[in-house]
């Protein structure tokens, strides 16, 4: 009896199984990717405009860190064990091109997918297109905003207008002034991170790696331009350093610090202090003038979806990314307000919504002047050994703070990549 | 006559032994030396995944050209040479204090003191980072007891920034090896240290001529686990420092994290790295069992 017990609940639960995961074959896509209150959130609300006509297909979305994303990915194409994966991720900008070409075959070509990628931003479908074939659809926004206090500016005698379409020298010179009437440096970074160099390099539409992806940094003008003036603004205070992400949040938040420049999605941070509600206003950042062709416009940060080539989801993927994030307004209307999750799909930035003026903001219309400035972003390749030049760069700036020069700082920085790139 | 079918009482214990290492041995084998010896055969490779080759010991012969890997071996070996023998000795000093029956309060401070390895090692790390920022706990303090006159940015200079590394380090690694010690003394007869006393031996020479000579199997055994650590340093450096400023904290283990997931992975390249720490450990192992072990 007892046996015959036993033997019938391993059937039940066998069948249990085998049902569930015949089930979750067919209608269920699931996605990794971070954030909950941008990225996730985003997902969420997409899934919700996708099941209205096809209601028999769960997304499930699972909450994964961006460095456990890439962990994962590597682990599981170097083991062949991609079924591990999931039939979307999130992919870094700054990644993906590395992770197409080192791991080829593993993300769906979308070219023919029938997702239309003339409506997205340049810039944004040059960064996820490698060799003329589109391998994400372009996501969040990173179009760089230089966020200031327009209060501490006032005191200085300055408007938002005096640090609109100006050039860097011109931002230092009324930077040291801003600084000596209020106590207040308009800019915070981290220490050796380079998020600001690059962002400069690609308002001129430069980058670290040449067209044909070689390493460019020794006789790269721009990039030396860009640490003089990175050097000029720390040694005049206008610039501050501090040690880690936490730190350099809370200096603006906490206004030790009057001003900061970023990629746009900097805005969710900048927005959390309720005595603060009013005080700011967005402009484009600083040109480099000595370098030809520079532009006030740039990109920092975001990310885009890939679709992993051997899903058998893949189909059911791409139709829920082209009817959502390739295809609808509305999704872009919904996570606008909450979120401040600017879109790089064009069609969205003619919407009502995006012309709503934002009190934190003064009043001002950000969305509008942002989905302006992301229009005008130079478009550059950043390769795929962007995170081993990124580093090299770090240290670069570092030991040239500490009074190596330039010239030497980048030759070493360059022999550093190379050799990482000579396998 | 015996039966024929039981079997005798020595072979029967021998398989109930058996039993119970093999499951044991199974699971070490599959997930541990199975491992290490594919790492090791992926060590002598180039390429990954389908078209992976064997190169002879072209990774081997690259790590002596790598400078950012002789960064980081130098880094770890500062680490070992300055931090290991000021915290072996903070925590010998501290367990024969506490060792002491006439101290009061003894097992408060011992708890006091092995509380710090119960913190998980990226939450320690944390709370160091955020200690010594600019404006942090340790440069308020100094600053209101007049030490210095403006605030040290301890983690952007090299050589400070080292120094917050050996300092965590120590924190939370001394009272792991001071159990260790404590355990051992627990271990030797007191009526050892009787007789001595009766024999007009002071203090200092107890602890010389006695306490540390029966220790040595102990003291050994924590300077090996403290050099294998040191030199698989990852957590602190990680969550401190990042490696920075300019890798002046940049451990190997962190380099070869780089390098597998970071940067375009280079697993061969990783595992030749990670086989020349596993040597590395091996040599200096077996140095401290020469100079420590004499039986």
């Amino acid at each position: 009896m007892r046996k015959r017990l036993s033997l019938l609940l391993v059937c039940v639960l066998a069948f249990g199984l085998l049902g569930s995961s015949v089930a979750l074959a067919n209608k269920t896509v699931t996605v990794w990717a971070w954030d909950p209150a941008f990225n996730l959130y985003a997902m969420e609300e997409a899934a919700k405009i996708y099941n209205r006509t096809a209601p028999d297909v769960t997304i499930e979305i699972i909450e994964t860190p961006w460095d456990d994303i890439q962990t994962r990915l590597t682990t599981a194409v170097m083991a062949g064990q991609t079924n591990s994966l999931p039939d979307i991720m999130l992919i870094q900008d700054n990644a993906l091109m590395k992770n197409v070409i080192d791991f080829p075959g593993t993300f769906a070509d979308l070219t023919n997918s029938g997702i239309d990628f003339n409506l997205f931003a340049d810039f944004k479908v040059g960064l996820t297109s490698v060799d003329g074939k589109n391998y994400a659809v372009p996501f969040d926004n990173g179009a760089a905003i230089s966020a200031l206090r327009v209060d501490v500016l006032e005191q200085a005698g300055f408007t938002l207008a005096d640090f609109t379409d100006i050039t860097w020298s011109d931002f230092i010179a009324k930077g040291k002034v801003v600084l000596e009437k209020t106590g207040k440096p308009l800019l915070s970074i981290v220490a050796e991170s380079p998020d600001l160099v690059m962002m400069c390099l690609q308002s001129a539409g430069t980058w670290l790696f040449d067209e044909d992806g070689e390493v460019f940094l020794a006789n790269n003008e721009a990039l030396k331009e860009v640490i003089r003036i990175y050097v000029e603004l720390a040694k005049s205070g206008v610039m501050v350093q501090v040690n880690d992400w936490e730190q350099y949040i809370s200096s603006f938040t906490r206004g030790t610090v009057a001003g900061t420049m970023n990629g746009c999605w900097i805005i969710g941070s900048i927005v959390q202090p309720e005595d603060q509600k009013g005080l700011w206003g967005v402009t484009n950042i600083p040109r480099l003038e000595t370098v030809p062709n520079a532009t006030n416009y740039s990109n920092q940060g975001g990310s885009s979806w890939v679709v992993r080539a051997d899903s058998p989801n893949r189909d059911l993927a791409i139709d829920f990314l082209a009817k959502t994030f390739a295809g609808s307004v509305e999704l872009y209307e919904t996570i606008l307000p909450s979120s401040g999750a600017l879109a790089t799909y064009l069609p969205a930035g003619d919407s009502q919504a995006y012309g709503v003026p934002h009190e934190y903001f003064g009043g001002q219309a950000i969305y509008a002047d942002i989905t302006q400035y992301a229009a005008l972003v130079p478009q550059v390749k950043y390769g795929v050994y962007n995170y081993e030049a990124r580093d090299a760069v770090g240290v670069a700036i570092a030991k040239v703070l500490a009074g190596l020069d330039i010239d030497s700082a980048l030759r070493e920085a360059e022999e550093t990549v190379k050799f990482l790139m000579d396998f | 006559m015996a039966k024929p079918t039981s079997l005798k009482l020595h072979t029967k214990q021998n398989i109930v032994g058996w039993a119970f290492v093999i499951p044991a041995s199974i699971l070490i084998f599959t997930f541990f030396f199975y491992p290490i010896g594919k790492a090791f055969l992926l060590s002598f490779q180039t390429g990954f995944g389908a078209n992976a080759q064997y190169a002879g010991l072209v990774n081997y012969k690259r790590l002596l050209s790598d400078n950012t890997f002789k960064t980081s071996l130098v880094n770890v070996l500062t680490f070992l040479v300055l931090q290991v023998p000021v915290m072996l000795l903070l925590a010998l000093a501290l367990a024969y204090t506490l060792n002491d029956h006439k101290l009061k309060f003894r097992a408060l401070f011992r708890t006091a003191l092995f509380l710090p390895c119960a913190t998980s090692l990226v939450s320690y790390s944390i709370v160091f980072r955020s200690l010594f920022a600019l404006d942090g706990f340790m440069n308020a303090l100094l600053l209101n007891l007049n030490v210095i006159q403006s605030p040290i940015n301890w983690l952007a200079n090299p050589w400070t920034a080292k120094l917050v590394i050996m300092l965590a380090l120590t924190w939370r690694w001394t009272g792991y090896n001071m159990i260790f010690f404590l355990s051992a003394l627990q271990n030797i007869d007191r009526s050892i240290f009787e007789a001595a006393i009766i024999d007009g031996a002071n203090g200092f020479n107890r602890f010389f001529k006695i306490t540390i000579p029966m220790l040595k199997p102990i003291i050994l055994l924590t300077a090996i686990m403290s050099t294998n650590g040191t030199l698989q340093l990852f957590d602190e450096t990680v969550n401190i420092t990042n490696g920075g400023p300019t890798n002046a904290t940049l451990s190997i283990s962190q380099y070869i994290y780089r390098l597998s997931f970071q940067y375009s992975p280079r697993f061969p390249y990783a595992a030749a790295m990670s086989f020349v720490v596993f040597v590395l450990v091996g040599i200096l192992s077996a140095m401290q069992m020469r100079v420590g072990d004499k039986r």
